[in-house]
């Protein structure tokens, strides 16, 4: 026997033995196995812990880090534990059932120890027939077909783009469910009313006190195309409309879109004076995207988001450039003023995750890559069309060990001082889990 | 011979080719395919599914799954466990599928081809419908115990382009079903087995295996348990109703 084939017969041999130490029952006996988790419980209770370990090496003289460290002598990088435990339960009697999902945390890095324990939703639900469900409760809508933004969302807080799946909380309202299925082109209808109040002690961020909020989605499964059409009453916020759709094109492709009408909305503008503005307008915001996934199983997200009421260009430099006076002003004279009012702005639509107007969103990644099932490699772009400036994240994902979700994430900000990315706290964030469920 | 003797000459032994085929012909593909998808699937039933994924060194993941079905192409799967996929709801209504994820809190469009669980069965394999709802039959071919169906996808929007199932003469079931794509490849190999009376007239295999020349190695294994009958409304086939499937156990 050759050299390579006495190799080829260890391995095999090798292989079969680590086979057989698996203890791996043949399929024809699998019929007999009893399958355990068939008997439904009143009470189920589950959810994850989570270590998360974040490095983050810090962008020095960006306006973002000027606004959190505004002392000329502030870190260089920071490294954040965050351990995480969310639960989530559930308890069934006929025809009623209580829901809940609970969220606590607790982090630290070099500068800061932050805990919090919250109720992301507790609902009562009543379902006495399928097509009728009546709920009451602090619960997390999710309406909008886009991947990383949701235009019409008008009754959900915003998603973390760059973490578009975790879990978010709540409001509290009341809904009604109503559902009909058809023959013929039009398969479904359904629709969903909401009453949400907002008070000081109920949604109070939702948007202004004292209004008993009305909004509605009716949604529609017609020639194999979902629609859904979305209003919220004006009160606590402005009013505003809109629709959403997705379908699928062939066996590997969807295609969706948003579109909302929001009325008068209103925003704090900088001027080029470095004066703020509150403007009223009407606005537009819409998005586009598509999902392909090739015969090799790479996925492609791909989405177009216009953010009707985002700032221009002009009215974000105005925004830096007042940072960076308020910063100057502060070093050189320890007055305050200047840097509170650019923090309270950083607090409003400045200061969230994409504050712009247009951006393009990409992501791509492998299932099973290298022939490694449950690995998933993927890599994501995010950038804002107008500036130049963007985000690109790479990331590795593995799920194959039972229960155990481990994920690495490398985030890296490209873009000039004024611009959308490059003015963000951290040029460069390196980021690892675990999370166990159970 | 002159070419009008060799152009006849072949004429009639093309006649007594197809004249000899003829019987083959006779048989009726897509009435053999009706009744496998009658023997498979009762027209409304609830089941529980073990599926497990085995990797080359032997190594498994499991996922338990309820499922109810509803006519030819009705059909909803709900995640019991692993813990990680708990909740995890699944749609197919005809060629729209949808996928529920708690966290995520909506339904998102799935495509046929993807796969929910990793390994070789994809979301077709799991929320399959019948297949005379997505396939004509294009041929079919006698041998002593099975007919050889050649099945052509109905459109674009199925996952496999062709299918070439080998049926049971004596029980009409499944044995092998071979998927290739559009291109002619072979995408993966499903084996029928364990024939099982699961009561009330239902009969059939309890038991699908997959492998795939893509995935050399690894072996996906499908294990039905509990197959009963029972009515549901259609409004439980709806993307509204896709989070509280967990509803309809009993």
């Amino acid at each position: 026997m050759k050299a390579a084939g006495i190799r080829a017969f260890l391995c095999c041999a090798l292989l079969v033995m680590h086979g057989t130490a698996q203890g791996a029952p043949p399929i024809a006996e699998a019929d007999s196995i009893t399958i355990p988790g068939i008997e439904k419980q009143p009470f189920e209770l589950g959810g994850y812990v989570e270590f998360r370990q974040e490095d983050s090496i810090l962008n020095r003289g960006a306006p973002s880090y000027e606004l959190n460290y505004p002392a000329p002598s502030g870190p260089d990088r920071l490294d954040r534990s965050t351990g995480t435990l969310q639960l989530k339960g559930k308890y069934s009697h006929g025809i009623v059932s209580f829901n809940f999902l609970t969220n606590s945390y607790v982090a630290q890095d070099q500068t800061s120890y932050q805990r919090d324990n919250k109720f992301f939703e507790a609902y009562l639900s009543l379902k006495p027939d399928p097509d009728f469900t009546l709920e009451a409760g602090k619960k997390t809508l999710d309406w909008g077909k886009g991947y990383a933004w949701n235009p019409v969302g008008f009754v959900q807080r915003p998603k973390d783009p760059n973490d578009p799946t975790l879990a978010r909380e709540g409001y509290t309202f009341v809904a009604a469910d109503f559902i009909r299925s058809f023959n013929g082109p039009l398969q479904t209808v359904a629709f969903t009313p909401v009453l949400l109040p907002v008070n000081a002690d109920v949604n109070s961020d939702f948007g202004k006190p004292g209004y008993l909020n009305v909004a509605g989605k009716l949604y529609l499964l017609y020639r194999d195309t979902d629609i859904d059409l979305v209003y919220l009453s004006g009160g606590s916020k402005t009013a505003r409309f809109g629709l959403d759709f997705s379908r699928n094109v062939g066996s590997n492709m969807e295609v969706h879109g948003e579109w909302a009408y929001l009325s008068n909305m209103q925003q704090q503008v900088v001027n080029t004076a470095g004066q703020v503005n509150l403007q009223q307008e009407n606005v537009e915001s819409y998005l586009f995207g598509l999902r392909y996934l090739t015969e090799e199983q790479t996925t492609y997200i791909a989405e177009y988001y216009h953010n009707g009421s985002g700032f221009s260009g002009s009215e974000a430099t105005n925004f830096y450039r007042l940072v960076d006076n308020a910063v100057a002003r502060y070093q050189a004279t320890g007055d305050t003023s200047l840097l509170q009012n650019a923090q309270a702005l950083s607090q409003s639509a400045y200061g969230g995750p994409t504050p712009m107007r247009n951006y393009l969103y990409f992501r791509a990644s492998r299932q099973d890559a290298f022939g490694v099932v449950y690995f998933t490699p993927a890599v994501t772009l995010m950038a804002d069309i107008e500036d130049k400036s963007f985000s690109l994240t790479p990331e590795l994902l593995y799920t194959g060990i039972n229960n155990i979700e481990l994920r690495a994430r490398l985030y890296l900000l490209y873009g000039d001082h004024f611009s959308d990315f490059g003015s963000k706290q951290n040029s460069a964030k390196f980021e690892v889990y675990a999370r166990y469920y159970f | 011979m002159s070419r009008r003797s060799c152009r006849t000459f072949i004429t009639a032994v093309l006649c007594l080719l197809l004249g000899a085929a003829a019987p083959a012909w006779a048989i009726d593909g897509t009435e053999i395919l009706r009744q496998v998808d009658h023997n498979l699937e009762p027209q409304s039933y609830e089941q529980y599914r073990k599926l497990t994924n085995i990797e080359p060194d032997g190594s498994r993941k499991e996922y338990l799954l309820y499922m109810v079905k509803k006519g030819r192409d009705r059909i909803v799967a709900l995640f019991l466990s692993p813990a990680s996929d708990k909740g995890r709801a699944t749609l197919r209504l005809g060629e729209n599928m949808w996928l529920y994820i708690p966290n995520v809190g909506r339904p998102i469009r799935i495509t046929s081809l993807q796969s929910v669980v990793g390994g070789v069965f994809n979301n077709a394999d799991i929320l399959r419908v019948d297949y005379s709802a997505e396939y004509n039959v294009a041929s079919v071919k006698e041998q002593p115990d099975a007919y050889i169906l050649s099945l052509k996808a109905k459109s674009n929007e199925v996952a496999y382009d062709r299918l070439r199932m080998t049926v049971s003469k004596k029980t009409l079931l499944p044995r092998t079903v071979e998927a290739y794509a559009a291109s002619g490849l072979l995408i993966k190999t499903l084996h029928y087995s364990g024939v099982k009376d699961f009561g009330g007239g239902i009969v059939r295999p309890s038991i699908l295996e997959t492998d795939s020349p893509l995935y050399k190695g690894y072996k996906s294994v499908m294990v039905d348990v509990q197959v009963r009958k029972r009515a549901f409304p259609d409004e439980v086939f709806t993307l509204n109703y896709l989070s509280r499937v967990q509803d309809l156990r009993r």
